[in-house]
């Protein structure tokens, strides 16, 4: 980090005050825990989707599954932050976020599903697309390019080889909206008891599911190169 | 003396220091970070590290805690409102100025 009085512009104290924002994910495991999260999801889903009614996936207590994935979430990252990175960089405590970020966020959410299901149909009425699926698998894309447009905006800005995460999940989203139906549908399941499911939905599980696997790599990567450059502080002592 | 001059001349002097910026703007979006952290993040040495916050403690900018964590020492530090005020208006001048 520069020193220099001539070079501490307004632009480096705006880009000081966003690091410790940063930092929370300098070991990877925000990246990790989203990962598993949305892998975790998408294996649920498609188990659901993929077996009949009266299996387990089916009952309430299948959905243990989901929250023995949030424990593993929250007490994984307890441990890992405790353990591993707080001894080797530092301990933050971030400060408590009001309730209007909260209601600012799902406004967001709602407003960027909205935008995406508007977007499909207009495009679908502009140029006439034919065929069911396009319009179906497309909102889950752009959801899907949205969040990727978001992690560059905000993380590959600063770490540069997170572009090609970025790209990587941008080009997954594209792909998966110009899969044909007949490949969704083998990937993520039917069965006798869910033929009626929309494609969308489908999309919805591949998209989650090949997000989760993206965040899990680059959150592994990032985990490996933290563990590679940090120390303990005793270590670095001696 | 002309108003650019003027808002510089206004610049909060213990803030304005590189050294001291870089710990006040770090600490300015945290509830409360340790000495490592900031260590890590500035890359000062200890003494450097020790004599800025000392200066910043002294005018009441940022408030030094030494605790334990587990049973290793940890010293927290955070900004006071006063710091935190006076960050701020760093900031603004600072944009007002250039």
């Amino acid at each position: 980090m520069k020193n220099d009085p001539e070079e501490m512009k307004v632009d480096q104290i705006e880009k000081l005050v966003r690091r410790p924002v940063l930092y929370n994910n300098v070991d990877g495991v925000g990246e990790l825990g989203l990962g598993l999260f949305g892998l975790g999801c998408g294996l649920l889903d498609w188990l659901q989707i993929r077996n009949p009614a009266n299996y387990i996936w089916h009952r309430w207590w299948g959905m243990l599954w989901f929250w023995l994935i949030i424990a593993v979430i929250y007490y994984g990252t307890k441990a890992i932050k405790t353990h591993i990175t707080y001894p080797r960089t530092g301990f933050v405590e971030y400060r408590k976020r009001k309730s209007a970020w909260l209601s600012a966020l799902v406004l967001g959410c709602a407003t960027a599903l909205l935008a995406a299901w508007c977007a499909t149909f207009a495009a679908r009425s502009h140029w006439n697309i034919g065929g069911p699926y396009w319009g179906m698998t497309t909102p889950a894309a752009l959801l899907g390019l949205l969040y990727a447009g978001a992690y560059a905006y905000k993380i590959a800005g600063e770490i540069r080889w997170k572009w090609a995460v970025a790209a990587a999940m941008a080009i997954c989203s594209v792909v998966i909206a110009m899969l044909p139906t007949g490949v969704i549908g083998v990937v993520a399941g039917s069965t006798s008891d869910f033929t009626t499911l929309p494609a969308n939905y489908r999309a919805w599980i591949l998209t989650i599911t090949v997000y989760g696997a993206i965040m899990l790599i680059s959150g592994g990567i990032s985990f490996v190169l933290y563990m590679r450059h940090t120390q303990p502080a005793a270590e670095t002592a001696k | 003396m002309n108003r650019t001059t003027q808002k510089i001349a206004e610049l909060d002097r213990v803030i304005h220091e590189p050294g001291r910026l870089m710990i006040v703007a770090l600490l300015s979006a945290v509830e409360q970070a340790d000495f490592l952290y900031l260590q890590h993040e500035t890359e000062m040495n200890k003494g450097t590290l020790s004599s800025h916050l000392s200066r910043l403690e002294e005018v009441g900018y940022i408030e030094v805690v030494k605790t334990y964590r587990g049973k290793i020492p940890q010293t927290l530090l955070s900004l006071t409102a006063e710091g935190r005020q006076a960050f701020q208006q760093y900031r603004r001048r600072m944009k007002e100025a250039l």
